[in-house]
């Protein structure tokens, strides 16, 4: 095997843009799914906390059904097999506009949505008992109690299992790959085909997602560690 | 002030409060005692009607406070009226001691941040721990937390206070400095309800002490009939048994 | 609906079994065969990579922390297509996509579940191991009999859960071609052409099935294991955490 020769990948500018252009998308992705994953998250929540119980129930079947279906098939279901019960114009507009891209995130998150709210419930079972009531007796309404004593403890609560979802959320982005979405390890397989330094190529796909991981982990541990709550009596 | 008429409660087939006629008079010191089971938190608890009651009138400052009639906006204005201090202290342990006083009567009152903060740092001046505005509850130990929640009670301008065994869950040398900032809310004539086993602080600040058991006032008597005299039987057995150790 | 039963009539044999016997073993049967094989060979260096993270030598636990946050860094897709390509390179001769796909899995899931396992022997209270210290138990003697026993047994829901995990993963062998459902899934829509919605339908309710029923065997295991154990050890809540949740 020829010596590692990195410039061969990062010196020549097609395999850059190439690059550059995936690693684009793929943070694309990663964000517009990650705030589709948070806001329907926190729908889902306000769903939850009515008292209506075919809401708890639909609730229940959606994250049910999201955790125990692996997310490359959700991917598929939503890109091969819904995608074709729109009606005809929409399939065209969609693939003019970057149709993979758009059922990526809305897969993706759509099955985020569902593991968020399951760590913004626990995060919620973990306020202690005596907090509602004590908002209660100072006269804070219900919606008053839930927003300045209930909800700021369980997000905080929440932070490291979200930040643990949220760092799978960007790895998942490499799933979009199987719909042909050009994302980072997409584009890497193909520039690795073409240059044929399978070395080179990966080991700059797999620094740079691992760049992203473990700065998300760090900002996520700095954030636990300032919104930590220690248990008071 | 505070007036029970003919109240019950049962939780399912037990009789929690059996008939509860009584009145707490303006400025009058309460100390509800008896034996663990026989409803005095029950009792304290109905009067900002954190428990609901089945049958009786109860009447805080003229408002009856387990109407079917009452608002949820009405409830909680009442309920901000009536000052509580529970057992287990209860701080908001994300905000600060001083956004702990100060958040309820911006947020529920509409008071201006600039006044809430500044009552805040008078009231806990008052308390002693004017200098832990900035710290968290967690730093901070369990007599100086109880303190902060009654400074925190005391933010709405409360004109009855109603103490939930505010001392049971302190340790035995922290137990003095919170006794000692109810005693002084006493000496300037508030209302107070207080639920607690500190047999001193009943018979030196109480105006009156009622004894509870099974659901019932057995006994209510000024300290010194209380300790000296007590009528009924069951009244004497329980100070007896306090007297044996 | 009657379409579904037509997919499923026609297409059963190669959703079970794949190809075979005119092909490699397929369907669920490799999904299955995959991922049980998969756990099973993690199980034991799982074990390993836990005690070298909670072991005292630096030489050690350092080297085996960056494995593991590497690992956990990057996306199990990009880790396949690595073994893809070192490992002819390694063994020096072409390798299928079943063994490739299970050698990553065997690291990936092994990673993943150290952290379960060190988790699990970090919440035994500190008293067990200094028990089996004062009775004169050595490292070894420790570990086997005191210790080791305890935290995977409180820990089998979350490694039930971290299977369940597995049979998710298997998926992305659909890249490199390995023929498990998901491949096999592919194929019948490729045939058919015409009822996609249909075909991906009854792939993902097969998932569904399948890891439902092991989460709820799961969820039984815990309160099994939390009454079992709540005389002698401390009841740790441990929730069911799924691969990417573990801290």
């Amino acid at each position: 095997m020829p010596g590692f020769d990195l410039a061969a990948v990062l010196g020549n500018p097609a395999f850059r843009a190439l690059i550059v252009a995936g690693v684009e998308i793929t943070l694309a992705i990663f964000v517009c799914s990650w705030l589709l994953g948070m806001s329907l998250a926190l729908v889902l929540m306000v769903i939850r906390l009515t008292p209506s119980r075919f809401g708890e129930r639909f609730v229940a079947a959606y994250v049910s059904y999201h955790r125990n279906v692996p997310t490359l098939v959700q991917l598929m279901l939503w890109y091969f097999g819904i995608s074709t019960l729109f009606p005809d114009s929409a399939q065209e507009w969609f693939s003019d506009h970057n149709g993979e891209a758009i059922f990526a995130i809305i897969a993706l998150g759509l099955c985020q949505a569902a593991f968020f709210s399951e760590d913004l419930r626990s995060g919620l079972r973990g306020v202690a008992g005596g907090q509602s009531e004590a908002a209660r007796a100072l006269g804070h309404s219900y919606v008053g109690s839930m927003r300045y004593v209930i909800l700021p403890q369980a997000v905080r609560n929440a932070i490291p299992a979200l930040v643990n979802h949220t760092v799978s959320l960007f790895k998942n982005s490499s799933l979009a790959m199987a719909i042909g979405v050009a994302e980072l390890t997409h584009v890497a397989r193909e520039v690795e085909s073409r240059s044929f330094r399978t070395f080179e190529v990966y080991a700059v796909a797999t620094v740079l997602y691992l760049v992203v991981s473990l700065l998300l982990m760090a900002v996520g541990a700095a954030l636990s560690r300032h919104y930590r709550l220690a248990a008071a009596r | 002030m505070i007036r029970f008429d003919n109240v019950n409660k049962w939780y399912g087939d037990y009789h929690a409060l059996n008939d509860i006629t009584a009145e707490v008079a303006q400025g009058e010191v309460v100390v509800l005692c008896g034996p663990s089971g026989s409803g005095k938190s029950t009792l304290i608890r109905t009067v900002n009607r954190l428990e609901e009651i089945r049958s009786g009138q109860l009447v805080v400052d003229g408002f009856d406070i387990h109407a079917k009639s009452n608002t949820a906006r009405e409830l909680n204005r009442m309920r901000s009226r009536i000052g509580f201090v529970f057992q287990s202290f209860n701080l908001f342990p994300h905000l600060s001691v001083l956004e702990n006083i100060a958040m309820s009567p911006m947020r529920v009152r509409g008071v201006k941040r600039e006044e809430a903060r500044a009552t805040a740092t008078r009231l806990l001046e008052r308390v002693g721990l004017a200098n832990k505005a900035g710290s968290y509850p967690a730093q901070l130990s369990g007599g100086q937390q109880q303190r902060v929640a009654i400074a925190r009670a005391l933010a709405m301008e409360p004109p009855a206070m109603l103490f939930d065994e505010p001392t049971s869950a302190l340790d035995p040398e922290m137990v003095g400095e919170v006794l000692a900032v109810m005693r002084g809310l006493a000496d300037e004539g508030m209302t107070m309800m207080c639920v607690t086993h500190e047999m001193g602080f009943a018979r030196e600040v109480a105006d009156r002490i009622w004894f509870m058991d099974a659901g019932r006032i057995l006994e209510a008597a000024a300290p010194a009939d209380f300790f000296g005299a007590p009528k009924h039987p069951r009244t004497q057995r329980f100070l007896s048994d306090l007297r044996a150790h | 609906m009657a379409a579904l039963y037509d997919i499923l009539r026609d297409n059963w044999l190669l959703l079970l079994i794949g190809q075979y016997p005119y092909g490699p073993l397929g369907g669920i049967a490799a999904t299955l065969i995959l991922s049980v094989l998969g756990i099973a060979l993690a199980f034991p260096l799982s074990v390993a990579l836990a005690l070298a993270r909670l072991s005292p030598w630096i030489a050690l636990r350092w080297p085996v922390t960056a494995l593991v946050y590497a690992v956990r860094g990057i996306p199990l897709l990009m880790i396949i297509l690595w073994t893809y390509f070192l490992l002819p390179i390694l063994l020096g001769h072409v390798v299928s996509g079943f063994a490739t796909m299970l050698c990553t899995l065997v690291l990936y899931e092994a990673c993943y579940l150290s952290e379960v396992v060190r988790a699990g022997i970090e919440a035994l209270p500190k008293g067990q191991g200094e028990a089996a210290r004062s009775l004169g138990h050595g490292y070894v003697g420790r570990m086997r009999f005191v210790i080791l026993p305890q935290a995977l047994f409180n820990m089998l829901p979350s490694m039930l859960s971290q299977f369940i995990s597995t049979i998710q993963d298997t998926t992305l062998g659909y890249v490199i071609n390995v023929q498990e459902l998901t491949f096999a899934a592919n194929q019948i829509n490729n045939q058919l052409l015409t009822q996609p919605f249909q075909v991906f339908f009854i792939l993902a309710i097969t998932y569904f099935i399948v890891c439902f029923a092991l989460t709820q065997a799961a969820r039984w295991l815990e309160r099994r294991v939390t009454t079992r154990r709540l005389g002698t050890t401390a009841p740790t809540a441990i929730p069911l955490p799924t691969g990417e949740e573990l801290a």
